[in-house]
């Protein structure tokens, strides 16, 4: 046997020495640049503990809303300027004492670095809007809901995600005191009072009657019971939208403050 | 530009906002979990991780609960424009996740999401930019200072996972905002005192209004 052969042979030997020593440590291990990462068996990973969703965009938008409060009275303006014309002054809180609500429908900037909100005001002219600073306003809040009160057919009907989960029989407003019609919506919730008039639950509205601006609080109209659910459905009210006092209850369990309100 | 999370920490009173929350500042700082952890019912995965981890998690759910609520305040306010618009978008879809995922876990032990004002800064593009790479940071730092608190390895991997989401998006709203993505070698945790006033200093939480009122109607009738 030549020293060639000899010398062949051995490292022969000494290569399947080194595979099968590898193979003890890394079974499978592709040979070449990814030998380096070669090394002693470790434990596989632990299996995550969160399940994440895929992310998905929001959903349909069309029937969320907006709406925030007052954080501290200010004066809503015709332009998005603190030197613009006046439109409103605004209280920080309803007259029954809740926080003072709106729903923006807008924002601009005035160039110096503050943001300004368009709103509908809750003045009279119904429907009137201007612009007050972000920094006068609260927290953003949605809802999904939107309460509609058709003063034809004299029924009101909530709204979620766009779809009916409330229709009922309301009282509107008699002829000489009409319920107003236009956008508007919720602002209160009012319980515990003892007033049968008003039935078991009350919300108040950014709606005002144009006929009766001396009514104690400016005259807001509401939506309530009553203690005459034989007058609904009617034109028999002061231009609140009364309701059967079971009625308004459920209405109290599907719809948020906040709610848009349209009366058409 | 470094950690421009200094710039929303203008007064330190976390303690005040995690009670305007309903959060102990103990629950916060992951110290208990008794006051928050309501024991019935608690669903069984949420049973399967310690106490300290479930504290650990909630203090990352209100992150996320800020972080989340901003992203879809902003891509629903429509105000924002080009690239600021579609991160907010992308991102908040991100986040959602998250919290969707935090709240699975946790299921009734989870943290309420506390109610945020924003104050603007989600309705013009270089204020929500600026905001952005603040809560980015700030989620970066926070997960790092508290993974080695964890003593789930399941839990650890999960913050893990969700800890490179962060540092991408925080890169991300960087390079949007015109600062360095990449600044130093090393990247330190933020204190839990650190954490404490940023989100305290921004004022962003806040108390939920009361919009009920045990009072006659003043209304028309």
């Amino acid at each position: 046997m030549s020293r060639r052969i000899v010398a062949a042979l051995g490292a022969a030997v000494v290569a399947a020495c080194a595979v099968v020593a590898i193979g003890k440590v890394a079974v499978g291990a592709p040979a070449g640049p990814t030998s380096s990462l070669r090394g002693a068996p470790l434990p596989r990973a632990p299996r995550p503990a969160l399940s994440v969703p895929s992310p998905r965009d929001l959903a349909d938008s069309r029937h969320v809303s907006v709406w925030t409060i007052l954080v501290r009275p200010t004066t809503a303006r015709a332009r998005p300027d603190a030197d613009a014309r006046p439109v409103a002054r605004l209280a920080r809180r309803t007259p029954e004492g809740t926080p003072n609500s709106l729903v923006p429908l807008g924002r601009a900037g005035d160039g110096h670095g503050h943001v300004w909100v368009r709103a509908r005001l809750p003045v009279l002219p119904n429907g009137t809007t201007g612009w007050v600073p972000r920094r006068a306003l609260g927290a953003y809040q949605a809802v999904r809901t939107h309460l509609v009160v058709d003063l034809e057919r004299l029924t009101a009907t909530l709204l979620r995600d766009g779809r009916p989960v409330l229709r009922a029989k309301v009282g509107v407003g008699q002829p000489r005191w009409p319920t107003p019609r236009g956008e508007f919506h919720i602002r209160n919730r009012l319980t515990g009072y003892r007033d049968p008039f008003y039935g078991p639950l009350a919300f108040g509205t950014s709606a005002r009657s144009a006929k009766l601006t001396d009514w104690p609080g400016g005259g807001f109209v509401g939506i309530h019971g009553t203690d005459r659910p034989d007058l609904v459905p009617g034109r028999v009210s002061h231009g609140c939208i009364r309701m059967r006092n079971d009625d308004v209850l459920r209405l109290g369990r599907l719809m948020p403050v906040g709610t848009p309100l349209t009366i058409r | 530009m470094e950690l421009l999370l200094d710039d929303l920490d203008t007064r330190g009173a976390l303690r005040e906002a995690a009670e305007k929350a309903g959060i102990s500042r103990a629950v916060f700082l992951g110290g208990t979990i008794a006051s928050v952890v309501a024991a019935l019912s608690a669903p069984a995965a949420a049973e399967a991780v310690s106490r300290n981890d479930i504290a650990v998690l909630n203090f990352a759910l209100v992150l996320e609960y800020l972080q989340s609520s901003f992203y879809t305040e902003a891509d629903r306010s429509a105000a924002l424009h080009g690239k600021a618009a579609a991160a907010a978008r992308r991102v908040g879809a991100v986040e959602r996740a998250h919290v969707k995922a935090f709240e699975a876990l946790l299921g009734r032990q989870a943290i309420k999401r506390p109610a945020f004002n924003f104050a603007g800064t989600t309705e013009s593009d270089r204020p929500f930019l600026k905001t952005a790479v603040a809560f980015e940071d700030l989620a970066v730092a926070a997960y790092k200072g508290q993974a080695p608190r964890l003593r789930s390895k399941q839990v650890l991997a999960s913050a893990l996972a969700i800890h490179s989401v962060e540092a991408r998006h925080a890169a991300w709203m960087r390079y949007l905002f015109h600062v360095q993505p990449a600044v130093s070698a090393f990247d330190d945790a933020a204190s839990k005192p650190k954490i404490e006033r940023v989100v305290a200093g921004t004022h962003f939480i806040v108390a939920r209004p009361r919009m009920e009122a045990r009072r006659r109607p003043r209304l028309t009738g």
